[in-house]
């Protein structure tokens, strides 16, 4: 499974593409005023790294764009709530999650957010997901798809967006033990299914 | 966000640590879903935040602003027009002289132009500045969490409006930068007049 290189070409209508560089801060600014061109100036510059890290939570292509494009709504409808505290990215990257987070809740998707579901998934390998078969070794992208959600969604934003535990427990509204917790199961149930060897020392 | 790391001591000796950090970040989507999305928010109009503390629209101040912005207009429009001329000058020139550039001389993109406030005019600045003046003196006031914010947004304005002049500069023909300036420039004028409407005797606004 490959969501980079190969998949990552420029959109049709991509007028980002040759266009003079503004801040992100420039053109919140003038979006802020009302300014829609501006505003899909930051949608050129962000759709991309907020449809992976959408679909790498969904694991489906057709729930991630809609998750991106509420997403984009959402920043849209409450740009004067943002104040700059943090980058523009990371604002609608907490965005993006709860967009994630409320379609899992309200299309049923199983959440683990306990101490006690942690500790027996991790007593039960298996218990990741119906798609893996034991003994499969298999390439990065797949793997993750493999893992069960509470777990994927703090590998996506720690390992692979590089956000803290605390951040990563802010924006899933977990503690921050529990995120500790579901990156030790995620990364034990990688290194399984890739068929990588055990760290001697994974907190 | 912070840096990449494995949360399990040293961030570059864990493979799979490596692996996880070096994927792909940007996943484009299939289709362009700019499309959806302004058709969602062309129906929300967006709450503007510089909201007016007063709004007399009849005043001296916002005739004043009325006029500098009428000479903001005509000045970025007569500098946009004749910097493209040059530039329109220079290539045929160059086409027909067909000699090499000497190397002492800038080239046109490396002039040192800026559509800043200061290349406007000396009417704009004198009217600009009265605004400006009007506005330290009014914003005084309000209450501080209403003076705190008026005076970020008004920071965010000059920064935006710097850094698109900049690049304008660099990109004299580009519509959206032409515009951008003008509405920020426009936005920010009508702040200080906003906030210089505001009466000495106002009772102080907290609820902006």
């Amino acid at each position: 499974m490959q969501y980079g290189a190969g998949a990552n070409q420029p959109v049709p209508g991509d007028s980002r593409t040759g266009d003079p560089l503004l801040s992100d801060a420039s053109l919140v600014t003038a979006a802020r005023g009302g300014d829609m061109r501006a505003f899909e100036r930051l949608y050129r510059a962000h759709s991309g790294k907020v449809m992976g890290l959408c679909l790498r939570m969904t694991r489906r292509r057709d729930v991630a764009e809609d998750c991106v494009q509420q997403t984009f709504i959402r920043a849209w409808r409450n740009l004067q709530a943002f104040e700059g505290r943090s980058a523009f990215g990371t604002w609608l990257h907490r965005i993006a999650v709860n967009e994630v987070l409320s379609h899992g809740r309200n299309h049923g998707t199983r959440s683990e957010s306990n101490e006690d579901a942690i500790e027996n998934a991790i007593a039960e390998p298996g218990d990741g997901n119906k798609e893996y078969d034991a003994g499969e070794v298999m390439d990065l992208e797949r793997a993750l798809t493999t893992l069960p959600e509470g777990a994927r969604h703090v590998v996506v934003l720690q390992a692979v967006y590089g956000y803290s535990h605390e951040e990563c427990a802010d924006m899933l509204g977990i503690a921050v033990g529990t995120c500790k917790a579901q990156l030790h199961r995620g990364r034990k149930l990688l290194r399984e299914r890739m068929g990588l060897a055990a760290e001697a020392v994974d907190d | 966000m912070t840096n990449t790391r494995n949360n399990s001591g040293n961030p570059t000796d864990d493979p799979l640590s490596q692996m996880l950090a070096a994927l792909p970040k940007d996943v484009q989507p299939e289709r362009d879903l700019w499309q959806g999305i302004q058709a969602e928010i062309t129906k929300t109009p967006i709450v503007t935040d510089s909201a007016p503390v007063v709004r007399f629209t009849s005043s001296r101040w916002f005739q004043l602003a009325a006029g500098v912005l009428l000479v903001l207009a005509t000045s970025l429009t007569t500098f946009v027009i004749t910097r493209q001329s040059m530039e329109k000058d220079a290539a045929v020139q160059m086409a027909q002289q067909q000699v090499p550039v000497p190397t002492a001389t800038a080239p046109l993109n490396a002039m040192p132009v800026s559509f800043g406030p200061e290349a406007l005019g000396a009417d704009y600045l004198k009217a600009r500045s009265e605004l400006d003046k009007r506005f330290e003196e009014r914003i005084k006031t309000l209450a501080p969490s209403t003076r705190a914010k008026l005076e970020r947004n008004l920071a965010d304005l000059r920064h935006a409006a710097n850094e698109i002049s900049a690049t304008l500069a660099e990109n004299p023909s580009d519509p959206l930068l032409q515009d951008l300036l003008m509405s920020t420039y426009q936005r920010e004028l009508q702040l200080l007049a906003d906030v210089g409407e505001v009466p000495l005797s106002h009772p102080v606004r907290t609820d902006l």
